[in-house]
């Protein structure tokens, strides 16, 4: 078993798992749908195809910066502008930063990792004005989700680091293993992403907490002149 | 010389009004020294500065040469029945300054130029530097008359960090003051104990009434 590792960051992502009508929103962390999408728009596989070979992948996603929240009100008038578009709300994280894992076998992984390389469709993160910043492949790695989310370093952005305590407790979110405790069920479990007939199911969800040491963080706050001083 | 530490107490409506004015406060350090030779003397002066070592925890340090009495702090802004101020001997370590000794340090400071607003101004006045780079090369060359060097890191760059950069304007009297202030942490290296030791109690740059110019050492860890 091995694991996939994404860096998912850009100055906006969008994420949603129950978006209906004029309200679009985003989840806090990427969606298991959201991230198998991008997988398979680099693998090529058009939407109307079978996902056969992602359906079986495991997921988990670490929040490293949470980011912001940020709400787009959009009014959208046809080009002749007789024709007036619903109004709608979207939402998006604004410069937020997380770590996916994704895990399963290891040749699939590979090829994977190899198709982020050169995508065959352009990528995004989770909604088609959302570029990624940077490459999203972070490699393969041996271990399992869990334990790769819980100890793969902090990858917050440095300005964020700095203000961070040297220990920090990151939030993980993952499948949950047959038989465990599950915290949620959130409802992103890809089945087909045909246009005509989107499917997801239900995803059973595990949310934990990880303890990650920053290197970054400002040491110089214990200042003490008393020290020198006798105490 | 005396260094002292006084804890403030956050939750108290006699520190809400120290901690926002450097006035006030300047006026409380004043108050703290019945003699006016223990305030200022022989070229040295009572400096201080206020560290926030961890959240709503605020420190007061104070350099003078005389011993302070906050009584009145205590009973304005601290906590009467348990907790007073810790003053210490600033002389023993003042002459045990060698040169060559690394010392972590950590001075709240003015970094401040003086020019013309235009070239009709009649007059000159300060200007207060507001880009990092700015701030920080503003310590690190006039650290050589003040007999010491901020030491460098691997990459070359001195081993500097700024911090709680900030505006401060604040009334005084009639008029408001607005001051510049940046916080910079980082290891130095003592070239001139004499020299050095005059920065110490003497304070470096400007505004030393308002909170600015308090350097103070530490081993670096």
């Amino acid at each position: 078993m091995s694991v996939l590792l994404l860096k998912l960051a850009g100055p906006m992502q969008s994420w949603g798992s129950s978006s209906r009508f004029a309200r679009r929103g985003t989840e806090v962390a990427p969606t298991k749908s959201g991230v198998l999408g991008l997988l398979a728009a680099a693998r090529g596989i058009r939407r109307t195809e079978p996902l056969t070979e992602l359906l079986g992948l495991e997921f988990g996603v670490r929040i490293d910066q949470p980011g912001q929240i940020m709400r787009d009100f959009q009014v959208t008038r046809s080009l002749d502008g007789r024709t007036r578009f619903p109004l709608t709300y979207r939402y998006y994280l604004a410069d937020a930063v997380f770590l996916a894992a994704v895990g399963g076998p290891d040749e699939l992984l590979h090829g994977l990792n190899e198709a982020l390389q050169r995508p065959a469709f352009p990528l995004f993160l989770g909604r088609r004005s959302c570029p990624p910043a940077g490459r999203i492949s972070l490699g393969v790695h041996d271990g399992d989700v869990d334990g790769r989310l819980g100890d793969f370093p902090w990858c917050a952005a440095d300005w964020f680091r700095k203000r961070a305590d040297s220990r920090v407790h990151l939030e993980l979110i993952r499948d949950a293993g047959p038989g465990e405790a599950i915290t949620e069920t959130q409802c992103d479990e890809p089945i087909s992403f045909d246009p005509a007939r989107r499917q997801h199911a239900w995803r059973p969800v595990v949310r934990r907490h990880t303890e990650i040491t920053n290197d970054l963080a400002d040491r110089s706050v214990d200042h003490d002149p008393m020290s020198l001083l006798g105490g | 010389m005396y260094l002292t530490r006084f804890r403030v107490n956050t939750a108290r409506r006699g520190a809400r009004k120290l901690l926002s004015s450097p006035q006030a406060m300047h006026a409380a350090v004043r108050a703290a020294f019945a003699r006016p030779e223990d305030y200022e003397h022989d070229g040295t002066r009572s400096l201080w500065r206020l560290d926030t070592p961890a959240p709503a925890t605020v420190h007061l340090y104070l350099v003078s040469p005389g011993r302070p009495d906050l009584t009145h702090l205590v009973e304005q802004a601290g906590w009467p029945t348990t907790e007073t101020w810790d003053t210490r001997e600033y002389g023993p370590l003042l002459d045990k300054l060698q040169p060559g000794q690394r010392w972590a340090f950590r001075l709240t400071a003015n970094p401040s130029h003086s020019g013309r607003k235009n070239t009709d101004a009649k007059e000159t006045q300060r200007f207060g530097y507001l880009r990092e780079h700015e701030q920080a090369d503003w310590l690190v060359n006039r650290a050589d008359r003040h007999g010491f060097t901020v030491a460098a890191q691997q990459d070359g760059q001195p081993n500097l960090r700024l911090h709680k950069r900030q505006t401060q304007t604040f009334t005084r009297g009639m008029g408001t003051v607005t001051l510049v202030t940046a916080t910079y942490d980082g290891i130095l290296t003592v070239t001139d104990p004499t020299v050095f030791r005059q920065a110490l109690t003497g304070g470096i740059g400007h505004a030393k009434a308002y909170g600015c110019g308090l350097l103070t050492i530490a081993p670096a860890g």
